[in-house]
């Protein structure tokens, strides 16, 4: 028996897994708890990615629109990508601030745990909406970050969505500060204290 | 075109896919259409607080572009 079981567990929601990275460093064991799902010899994340793949192409041919799909793990997370073959013909699947991406992201997680038997973490992009919306994220939450570290005190952002906050996070525990997420949804917005 | 889109969608998540019908009906203001999936799968379909098939409306509707006007209901197949 190998002792190390923090391996095999899942990890948490995004921003228990942030906040315990980068709180005290001594609490590397028992973490992450919340997704209990017992996945001893769980899909792989390849696998995912092709149920995936299979239940987005399903609907691009049904709608007649080309599309290249991506398969990817990122941050050991399947990644999908839907990549644009004429550019705008994908615009109505990202919908209102990636609102349709969103929406479909929802459908093949269900499809990918309907297949796997478990839940499914998958992330879905659509004509790089995600990959844009990132860099942007990264920018801005840059400033925030020197603006913590400038004036020593709390930033409070503006209202995010779940992956919004998450990318937030990421770059702030990079820069050696904590983050939190505060408020309801769909206002919850992430707060840097600086170091 | 719709109703294909959501029968694909709607076989790709229940454990009954071959249950699944979709029936179309169109009217002076808009389309209608009605998925018909076995019982056992409504849970699945409708999701926890309505997010599945709130999901489901969003794809279909998005699909229907500025036409809009698409409605769709969820019936078990036990139901008429």
């Amino acid at each position: 028996m190998s002792a190390e079981d923090t391996e095999t567990v899942v990890e948490t929601s995004e921003e228990v897994g942030i906040d315990s990275a980068a709180g005290e460093p001594a609490t590397e064991s028992v973490v992450a708890v919340e997704t209990g799902g017992e996945s001893e010899e769980g899909p792989t994340l390849a696998d995912e990615g092709d149920v995936a793949a299979d239940y987005l192409e399903g609907l691009l041919d049904i709608i007649d629109i080309d599309g290249d799909i991506d398969i990817s793990v990122a941050n050991g997370r399947p990644a999908v990508a839907v990549i644009e073959v004429d550019k705008g013909d994908l615009e109505h699947l990202v919908g209102p601030d990636g609102s349709v991406l969103t929406a479909l992201q929802d459908l093949t997680r269900l499809a990918v745990s309907r297949e796997t038997g478990h839940r499914s973490r998958l992330m879905l992009d659509i004509a790089g909406h995600r990959a844009t919306r990132r860099a942007e994220l990264q920018r801005v939450a840059q400033q925030a970050i020197a603006e913590a570290k400038e004036t020593g005190a709390p930033v409070r952002m503006s209202a995010m969505t779940p992956f919004e906050r998450k990318v937030v996070h990421d770059e702030v525990a990079a820069a050696g500060l904590t983050s939190e997420s505060e408020g309801t949804e769909p206002q919850r917005y992430v707060v840097i204290t600086p170091a | 075109m719709l109703a294909d889109a959501l029968d694909h969608l709607v076989r790709g998540i229940v454990d009954n896919p071959d249950d699944v019908t979709v029936d179309e009906r169109s009217h002076r203001r808009g389309l209608t259409l009605k998925v018909r999936v076995n019982p056992a799968d409504m849970g699945r379909v409708i999701g926890k607080a309505g997010r599945t098939a709130t999901a489901l409306r969003t794809v279909i509707g998005a699909l229907a572009g500025k036409k809009g006007g698409v409605r769709v209901d969820f019936v078990d197949t036990a139901e008429h």
